[in-house]
C-alpha cells in the first residue's frame, strides 16, 4: 500500500466533501440553509426534561399563575409555573382596563388584546421563558395573545395553532429575518408571546425563546405540551404556509 | 481454499463494497436534502459544541455520499473504505454515549424526520443500530483485507 498516494485519496475526498458543503449551503433557499458556524446554546447538555414533572393545570379564574420576579430563582434558569403558585396566590378580580401605553404600541390584531389582563396573569418573567400549560396557552389564544410556531415549515404548513406565525428555529435564515420583523412592528415586548413546538421532548420553542429574550422580548411563555397537545384539547387549527 | 481465501475473495469484496457504498449513497441523500433537520439530529445527539453542529451536517453527509460513491465506482476504494469505517466507529461511540446517558435519540441515519417514537423504542432502536454499525464494520474489514489481497491484483 503506498501511504502516500493513500493519504492524498482520503484528504481529497474530504476536501471534495467539505467543497461540496459550503457550495450547496451558499445556493440552498433561506429554509435549507445553515449558518456556519452554529450557534446553539446548551449542544453538549442532555436535557432534564425528559423527567420533567408535569405542569399544573392552569385555573382561569385563579390568580395569576406567574409569580413575580422577585420570587423566582435569580439565576436567569427558565422556570415552570410552580404548583403552589396556580393553587394558592390570592389574586384580586380582573378589573383593570388596558392601559393607555400598551394600547398604544399594540399591532393590529384581528380582536383587541386586553394587555392589562394579560399582564395581570402573566406578569413580566424577567427570564428567557416561562414554561406554560395548555391550558393556560388555551386561555391566552382566546384573549388574541400572539403564538409562535417554533417548529419547521412544513410542518407548520401541515397544521397550528390558529393564528401563530411561523417562526422555524431550525431555519436559522428565516427565523433570524422573521425576528427582525417582529421586532419593527413595534409591539409592546412585555406582553406575553407564548411559543410552542412539538410538545414532549422538543425543544425547538425554547431555543427561539432565547434568540427572542436576546431580541428585548420580556413575557415569553412556552406552551410546554405544544402542538400535539393543543389538537387534543380541540384547540382552533389553522393550515398552510402563512397565516 | 481456506476460509481467509474465501472471505478475502475478489468476487465477495467486490460485491460487499458495492452494497457499502449504496448504502451510504442511500444514508446520505436525505441530509443532503434537509440539512437543517439532519442539524437538529446532530444536535439532539449532545455531544459537539454548539459551533460545530452545523458544520456537521452539511459536510457529513457529503463525505458520506462521496465515499459510497467512490466505493461503488471502485474509485479511491481503499481510502473510502478507510474514511467509512472512521464514520462507523465515531457512529458507534455517539450512540453508545448517548445509551449509556439514557439520552433516547433518533439515530438520523436514514431519516432526518422525527419518528415520534417512546423512548424504550429508541432505546431499543439504538441498540439494533449499534449491532448493524458493527456489522458494517465488518463489511469494511473484509474489503480492506481484500484490498490487501489483490494488492497488485487489481480488486481494489
Amino acid at each position: 500500500m503506498n501511504l502516500r498516494r493513500f493519504l492524498a485519496e482520503a484528504v481529497t475526498l474530504v476536501g471534495l466533501a467539505i467543497a461540496c458543503a459550503l457550495v450547496s449551503n451558499a445556493f440552498a433557499g433561506k429554509e435549507r440553509q445553515l449558518p456556519i458556524p452554529g450557534s446553539y446554546q446548551n449542544a453538549t447538555k442532555v436535557s432534564p426534561r425528559a423527567d420533567a414533572s408535569p405542569l399544573p393545570a392552569f385555573i382561569a379564574e385563579q390568580p395569576s399563575a406567574v409569580p413575580a420576579a422577585s420570587d423566582r430563582a435569580p439565576t436567569g434558569v427558565p422556570q415552570a409555573i410552580p404548583a403552589a403558585g396556580v393553587a394558592a396566590a390570592p389574586r384580586p378580580a380582573p378589573t383593570a382596563p388596558a392601559s393607555a401605553a400598551a394600547a398604544s404600541t399594540r399591532p393590529p390584531e384581528p380582536k383587541p388584546v386586553p394587555a392589562a389582563e394579560l399582564l395581570a396573569r402573566f406578569p413580566v418573567h424577567g427570564q428567557p421563558y416561562v414554561e406554560i400549560p395548555g391550558d393556560a396557552a388555551a386561555w391566552l389564544h382566546a384573549r388574541g395573545a400572539l403564538f409562535l410556531d417554533a417548529r419547521r415549515t412544513k410542518d407548520f404548513a401541515q397544521g397550528h395553532v390558529g393564528g401563530a406565525r411561523s417562526f422555524p428555529v431550525w431555519e436559522a435564515a428565516l427565523v433570524k429575518e422573521r425576528v427582525e420583523g417582529l421586532v419593527a412592528e413595534g409591539r409592546d415586548q412585555s406582553l406575553p408571546v407564548v411559543l410552542y413546538c412539538s410538545g414532549g421532548e422538543c425543544e425547538d420553542s425554547h431555543m427561539l425563546a432565547q434568540t427572542l429574550f436576546g431580541a428585548g422580548f420580556e413575557n415569553l411563555l412556552v406552551y410546554r405540551d405544544g402542538f400535539p397537545d393543543w389538537m387534543k384539547q380541540g384547540g382552533t387549527v389553522g393550515s398552510g404556509a402563512t397565516e | 481454499m481456506t476460509v481467509r481465501d474465501m472471505l478475502t475473495h475478489p468476487w465477495l469484496t467486490v460485491r460487499t463494497q458495492i452494497a457499502l457504498g449504496l448504502f451510504f449513497v442511500v444514508a446520505a441523500l436525505p441530509k443532503i436534502a434537509d440539512p437543517p433537520s439532519f442539524a437538529h439530529m446532530i444536535y439532539n445527539y449532545r455531544l459537539l459544541p454548539g459551533q460545530l453542529v452545523n458544520v456537521s451536517a452539511l459536510v457529513m453527509p457529503w463525505a458520506e455520499l462521496l465515499m459510497g460513491l467512490a466505493l461503488i465506482c471502485g474509485i479511491w476504494r481503499r481510502a473510502a473504505a478507510t474514511l467509512v469505517g472512521a464514520l462507523l466507529v465515531v457512529f458507534i461511540i455517539a450512540i453508545s454515549v448517548n445509551l449509556l446517558r439514557g439520552n433516547a435519540i433518533d439515530c438520523g441515519c436514514f431519516d432526518v424526520a422525527a419518528a415520534g417514537r417512546s423512548v424504550a423504542e429508541r432505546l431499543h432502536d439504538m441498540r439494533m443500530i449499534i449491532v448493524r454499525d458493527v456489522g458494517m464494520l465488518l463489511l469494511v474489514a473484509q474489503g480492506l483485507l481484500g484490498a490487501d489481497r489483490a494488492e497488485g491484483g487489481g480488486a481494489l
